[in-house]
């Protein structure tokens, strides 16, 4: 395993495209939590009415513990970069042929796709730093004394983020892997997360048909629920939210049936393709 | 004596074309063995086939005599159809991977092979800047970092310049030389000639030969004779026991004979004790071109 991750390590370090992506990353999770974040003190800054009723309805998502929640919730539009590197990382070895040297070089069928795996898994984990970071740097500096003191009360929403991540990244790999072409892969995927599954969505509310939860993407999106903001003056709202709560320890287990799906067809084609 | 390679029955279809049709091969310890044959005759799927990169429709290989063994590409150097390398990363990057998935050799190793090939004042540069024989040449290199026992070359002068081809034709000797096996599929039947101990002709996926190249190129005697007296010649010829063929050219003629069945001494003395004088008289090794081309066409 070591040694996997070591050579993966080899190609990885001078891929440009990688360092382009984890610089991206910390870019990107700080900007637009900052930017959420502007949006809300703008919003509650106000010295009027709606001002006040603002800041009472929305609380405050910057703070501990909801931090975590909402970071990690805003945090998971973004996505799509990291996807962009998985895909480029397995559509670089078709496209180089390197697939098949690895294998001529020496390893087995199933050490190459352990090897991606171990990829996608440290590129779940970075990005999963980065959120917590950003979450804590966020946390700390928005709350006050009392906030403060609950920062631990909802750390498990770092693992949840973590898993929800590997998951779609897991996608992410298996169009890259299946389609091999790194624009079309690109393409597929995208046209997929941004169009296809949310048309599928309105067509399946639509028809009243009970199976939007188990799409492939919203399977793990429904791990980070909408927080909820306006829980307060909503009671509908407030019940799907501690539905959409409830949920999670399901969407757990989901998630991570389909990931290790996602996974077991790569091992199967893998081992008895021609490469 | 111990074969390095043996495979038995191996087939393989592509939908209705079948590439490669029971092939059986036996590769001895230290030869260096060429697989002969036409642009599609089956050489690169064989290859591709002994080192999992295809799988077999049925049959089996086995390389060291251990069928078992999954990880034995690893002790095999190998050059298969086109250099694979990361375009973003350097010759000396590119043959870490190497010798890291391979465990063949070290870093001093990777410097060796690097310059072997004429690559050192370039191995810095990545990949992608290289030229067509450039890119051949740190393939070759990575075929033979650490120094291994088993070297598999497809096509190995391909793209390469005529100075390159006989550098590269001169190598694959000397590595012969030391002891290794060498497996080498080529379509330049002189390059085969020039460098194996042992080969086989592929056609169509079915093997049409297979052996020492000694063997399969003298299992003819040819006799190319030149004389005034030819209606007499094609009498007598008639009555020798092993007599094949008589190729009547312009000025002269060859004369086929089984294998180490007359001397042309002794053929030289049955014509003058039966009238006939030569006044031309040249034993000749048929070539492998000959050779090839006399089992592949048709």
């Amino acid at each position: 395993m070591k040694q996997l991750l070591r050579i993966e390590w080899l190609k990885i370090k001078h891929y440009a495209a990688f360092w382009w992506m984890l610089g991206i990353v910390l870019f990107t999770y700080p900007a637009i939590n900052l930017l959420f974040q502007n949006i809300y003190q703008n919003i509650t800054s106000r010295k009027d009415m709606a001002g006040n009723a603002a800041k009472f309805l929305l609380g405050n998502p910057f703070a501990f513990p909801d931090a975590w929640h909402s970071i990690a919730y805003f945090s998971s539009w973004f996505l799509l970069v990291p996807a962009i590197l998985i895909i480029m990382l397995i559509t670089n070895e078709y496209h180089y042929k390197t697939h098949r040297q690895n294998i001529i070089d020496g390893w087995t069928r199933n050490q190459f796709i352990t090897a991606k795996l171990i990829d996608v898994v440290i590129i779940a984990l970075m990005v999963t730093i980065v959120y917590t970071i950003v979450a804590a740097i966020l946390g700390f500096y928005y709350s006050d004394a009392i906030n403060t003191q609950r920062w631990s009360e909802e750390l498990y929403f770092i693992p949840l983020f973590f898993l929800m991540t590997f998951a779609q990244l897991s996608i992410a790999f298996f169009i890259g892997y299946l389609i091999k072409k790194a624009f079309i892969a690109l393409a597929v995927f995208f046209f997929y997360m941004l169009i296809v599954e949310n048309l599928i969505k309105v067509y399946f509310a639509y028809k009243s048909i009970p199976l939007n939860a188990y799409l492939p993407f919203e399977i793990s999106n429904r791990l980070i629920p909408r927080p909820n903001f306006l829980g307060k003056i909503d009671e509908a709202a407030n019940k799907a939210y501690l539905d959409s709560l409830a949920a999670i320890q399901w969407h757990v287990i989901y998630t991570l049936i389909f990931t290790a799906i996602i996974w077991w067809i790569c091992y199967r084609l893998f081992k008895k393709a021609d490469i | 004596m111990e074969n390095i390679l043996t495979t038995t029955n191996i087939s393989k279809s592509y939908g209705p074309v079948k590439a490669l049709n029971n092939l059986n091969i036996e590769v001895p310890k230290g030869s260096i063995f060429g697989i002969l044959g036409p642009n599609g005759s089956g050489k690169t799927t064989t290859l591709s086939i002994l080192l999992d990169v295809l799988k077999p429709d049925t049959g089996t290989y086995s390389w060291f005599n251990n069928p078992n063994d999954i990880y034995y590409r690893k002790k095999i150097g190998t050059l298969l159809e086109t250099p694979n390398f990361y375009h973003y990363l350097s010759a000396k990057d590119n043959l870490k991977i190497t010798e890291a998935i391979s465990g063949r050799g070290n870093e001093a190793d990777i410097d060796k092979a690097i310059a072997m090939v004429g690559l050192h004042t370039r191995k810095h540069d990545k990949f992608s800047t290289y030229s067509l024989g450039m890119k051949q040449r740190l393939a070759i290199g990575a075929a033979l970092l650490g120094n291994a026992d088993v070297l598999v070359l497809d096509e190995p002068t391909n793209g390469l310049d005529p100075v390159g081809i006989v550098e590269i034709r001169n190598l694959i000797k000397q590595l012969g030389e030391q002891g290794k096996t060498i497996i080498m599929a080529s379509h330049l039947l002189d390059e085969v000639e020039k460098v194996c101990t042992h080969f086989c002709i592929l056609k169509h996926g079915n093997l049409l030969i297979s052996g020492p190249v000694k063997e399969i190129l003298r299992n003819e005697d040819i006799l190319v004779i030149e004389t005034e007296n030819m209606a007499a010649l094609q009498q007598i010829l008639t009555t020798l026991p092993h007599f094949l063929e008589l190729k009547q050219q312009k000025s002269f003629c060859e004369i086929y004979f089984k294998s180490n069945s007359i001397s042309p001494a002794e053929f030289n003395a049955y014509c003058f004790n039966n009238g006939i004088v030569l006044s031309h008289l040249e034993i000749k090794t048929k070539s492998l071109e000959e050779k090839f081309f006399e089992l592949t066409e048709n």
